[in-house]
């Protein structure tokens, strides 16, 4: 990359364009009537929109619902008396961000840059957390310190990976696995171990289902879509058949309706004593939904690959799945991080539309919290916008962090 | 001795072919048997507790109120008729929302791509704020806005007809008089709409290949107008009424219930809004990576011509973005279709919203088939029309 970009020797870069602020707005903004009409229209909208926004948003607009709910935008109804007797719970989801907050540390040591961005900020949005306004009664001041111990856990987890030889990149991620393994059985408890009393999951809700759904969805759409990609692309018949059925099944039925469907068919699908959950269930439906939309993409990027590429792996005497493993997938993923990445904001945006079946996710719990309390049905606007804005954060950053990663691995560029 | 001097050929268990066959063999009836395991564990859960099944539901009456629906429908009509009404509520959406996502998608991703900063800008973080909120988070703002509207008594009025409250808006609609009369009036409209077409391909082809110019666009409205107007005279003479009438809505009664017109309810208008801004954000990303994808030197040369940049975007940039344009564009209208079916969660009796329901008396895995079955013609329609499409302008453009 840095070749490339690097002059040759004897040649100096092109002169920078320098210009001064009027030159600027001549030519970005009025270079000819139409576009200084457009300008002098737009910039009125825009001053207009400002002044009515802003003035909402610090006079008009009552924010006291968002406070009100507060906690519950995070965990949902986890430490109600009734999921959790004693409500001694709240401890256990944060204990959970704790070990989030430390993998992203050791992501931070190894990865650098942008993993360093990700991870202190959620280190200190995490901390931030621990002043805000809470009942201290339902909140608990351990609960507090762990939220304040995001900080010390990041930079540990960056000392971990710097100073120490224990971990690697390897290791990090089977650590993730472990994390992501650890904070289910963390918030769903183990009968007979005191303060691990069980948690229904029917009680999982809030941002926390949100993410785990979308976790577990990003780490097993992928491989799943893959799989799928490949099996569409085989010269099996009856294994393409099967694939195309599935993607197409899948595909064709919007995922709303598949949720559920899921819901009402599943528990006759199995025997009576099969154990299952509304949790589980919604997690693989979501997950097959978003492989099936995988598989299509990664399907486009190898399509997109060269013959080329093919031919000379197999002259080469590479077997055919060490060409497919070795050749193939890695420049076809590279080439389709856009449309994966994309695949993933659609699925963490997706996660919301559980409501159906009943789950309290942040999106429920806030439309629920209006509907039961009509006091505060005026306030919609404001609840429904701190929604969109905290979805868009994390969004937003995951699109930001597919940006740098595609400049990272080049894509376009060679 | 000879034995081991014969070659006799790889073992029939190693033979590429074979092992391929046998675990595709294995693999299929696999999935065949799970599949079955499914409907006899649900035969069985369906015998025992007394579940319905089958499809003769179809003929009950579904007794139950949709909403809003634009086919005539009463409570007592069946389970057949009410989920076709639920389908035209969805196909509805679909068409219109389509419609107005396309116009508005290009018209913000041509801004984005604008040489002026501002309107660029603008465009910009139009594009990233409402392609990455969920669409359900914003149908609920819409639909909690539409709510806070005043009620239907004191709600307000626009030019003396158009109603807006928290109920939706009315606005004045033509309705037909008789449905014999307006049915052949529309079949008639249809076909003079579809000369006008004839007439304009024929024109625009003579002026394509003799450079003669003969008006196509003027001429086929005309012909497409006149043939309407003719229409409507001679079903007036025939049956003494017009085929259709506007029907003005007027608030009734004390309660203010609003009757007459055309009454778009509040889950309805907010669904639209929804569903129309939410994807045009993706439309105008597609359309911005379209115009990118022709070459610059198309642009500087149309410009070297004299073109302004108004027509070399509609006649040389716009044309050739098209075929990079379509599929992408196909699938979003697949989206915008799928995504109606969150209507439910605003109230808007859609399909999925009216299935859900209809799984409380009807057989589950019947209307599951039937949903999907229909949600399955709508991309296969769309698919179809979108190739149609897609084949005929990859020939116009040689």
């Amino acid at each position: 990359m840095a070749l490339n970009n690097a002059p040759s020797s004897g040649q100096l870069p092109p002169a920078r364009y320098e210009a001064g602020v009027a030159e600027w707005m001549r030519e970005n903004l009025f270079s000819s009537w139409f576009n200084g009409a457009l300008t002098v229209a737009s910039s009125v909208i825009v001053l207009l929109a400002a002044w009515f926004g802003l003035g909402w948003v610090f006079t008009t607009a009552d924010w006291t619902v968002i406070v009100t709910i507060g906690g519950g935008f995070f965990i949902g109804q986890y430490n109600t008396e009734l999921a959790c007797p004693g409500q001694e719970c709240f401890w256990r989801p944060q204990a959970g961000l704790l070990l989030v907050t430390l993998l992203l540390g050791m992501v931070w040591g190894i990865v650098g840059g942008v993993g360093k961005k990700v991870a202190l900020s959620v280190a200190v949005v995490s901390a931030v957390l621990a002043f805000l306004p809470y009942d201290l009664e339902s909140m608990g001041l351990d609960v507090r310190i762990l939220l304040l111990a995001n900080l010390p856990a990041v930079f540990a987890g960056y000392a971990l990976v710097r100073y120490t030889s224990l971990i690697t990149a390897q290791r990090v991620i089977t650590f993730g696995v472990i994390v992501f393994l650890l904070i289910l059985v963390l918030l769903r408890g183990i009968p007979g171990v005191p303060g691990l009393q069980p948690v229904s999951v029917v009680s999982w809700g809030g941002l926390m289902l949100n993410l785990l759904l979308a976790v577990a969805g990003i780490v097993l759409s992928l491989p799943i879509g893959i799989a799928l990609a490949l099996g569409r692309r085989s010269n099996l018949p009856i294994v393409k058949l099967l694939c195309v059925v599935f993607i197409e099944i899948f595909r064709g039925v919007p995922l709303i309706t598949l949720l559920f469907m899921s819901q009402v068919l599943v528990p006759l699908a199995f025997p009576e004593d099969f154990p299952q959950n509304s949790v589980f269930r919604a997690a693989i439906i979501i997950t097959l939904f978003s492989s099936a939309y995988m598989a299509e993409n990664i399907r486009g990027g190898l399509q997109a690959l060269s013959r080329g590429q093919v031919e000379a792996a197999r002259a080469l005497g590479l077997a055919g799945w060490q060409t497919t493993l070795l050749i193939e997938l890695p420049q076809a993923i590279r080439n389709v991080i856009p449309a994966i990445v994309g695949q993933f904001i659609a699925l963490f945006k997706d996660t919301s539309l559980v409501y159906i079946i009943g789950m309290l996710d942040v999106v429920e719990i806030g439309r629920a919290f209006i509907q039961g309390n009509p006091e505060y049905l005026g306030n919609a606007r404001e609840l429904f916008i701190f929604l969109a804005i905290v979805f868009w954060i994390f969004t937003y950053s995951m699109s930001y962090v597919s940006g740098r990663i595609e400049q990272h691995m080049g894509v376009g560029s060679r | 001795m000879m034995q081991n001097l014969t070659y006799q050929g790889i073992p029939i268990w190693r033979h590429v072919q074979v092992i391929q066959w046998v675990s595709q063999i294995v693999s299929g009836i696999l999935v065949v048997l799970l599949v079955a395991w499914f409907f006899i564990n649900i035969g069985s859960a369906v015998a025992d507790r007394n579940i319905p099944y089958g499809f003769s539901f179809l003929m009950r009456g579904y007794q139950t109120p949709i909403g809003q629906h634009f086919l005539p429908y009463e409570s007592s009509d069946t389970f057949q008729y009410a989920l076709f009404v639920a389908f035209t509520n969805t196909l509805v959406v679909s068409i219109i929302g389509v419609i107005l996502a396309t116009a508005l998608g290009i018209v913000v991703g041509v801004a984005r791509m604008s040489s002026n900063w501002l309107v660029a800008k603008i465009a910009t973080a139009y594009v990233e704020f409402f392609r990455n909120v969920p669409l359900l988070v914003q149908l609920f703002f819409w639909f909690y806005i539409l709510l806070a509207l005043p009620p239907v008594r004191e709600g307000y009025v626009f030019v003396a007809n158009i109603f807006v409250n928290n109920a939706g808006v009315s606005v004045p609609f033509p309705s037909p008089v008789s449905g014999g009369t307006a049915l052949v009036w529309l079949v008639l409209a249809g076909a003079s709409i579809a000369i006008g077409f004839f007439v304009h391909r024929i024109l625009a082809r003579r002026e394509e290949l003799t450079g003669k110019v003969s008006y196509p666009v003027i001429y086929g409205c005309v012909v497409a107008i006149s043939g309407g107007a003719i229409a409507w005279i001679a079903v007036m003479l025939a049956a003494g009424a017009a085929p259709f009438v506007i029907s003005i809505p007027a608030p009734q009664g004390n309660f203010g219930r609003i009757e007459g017109g055309f009454t778009a309810s509040a889950g309805l208008l907010a669904l639209m809004v929804g569903l129309v801004i939410y994807t045009s954000s993706f439309i105008a990303e597609i359309v911005r990576a379209g115009i990118q994808s022709v070459n610059r030197g198309q642009t500087e040369a149309a410009r070297a011509l004299g073109l302004g940049p108004m027509e070399t975007l509609r006649n040389v940039t716009f044309p050739q973005a098209l075929r990079v344009i379509i599929p992408p564009m196909i699938s979003q209208y697949l989206n915008l279709t799928k995504n109606s079916s969150l209507a439910g969660a605003i109230g808007y009796s859609d399909l999925t919203n009216v299935a859900k329901t209809m799984t409380q008396t009807a057989p589950a895995v019947s209307i599951f088939i039937l949903i999907m079955l229909s949600y399955l013609a709508l991309s296969l329609a769309y698919s179809l029309i979108g190739n149609l499409y897609n084949r005929h302008i990859k020939f116009a453009g040689g």
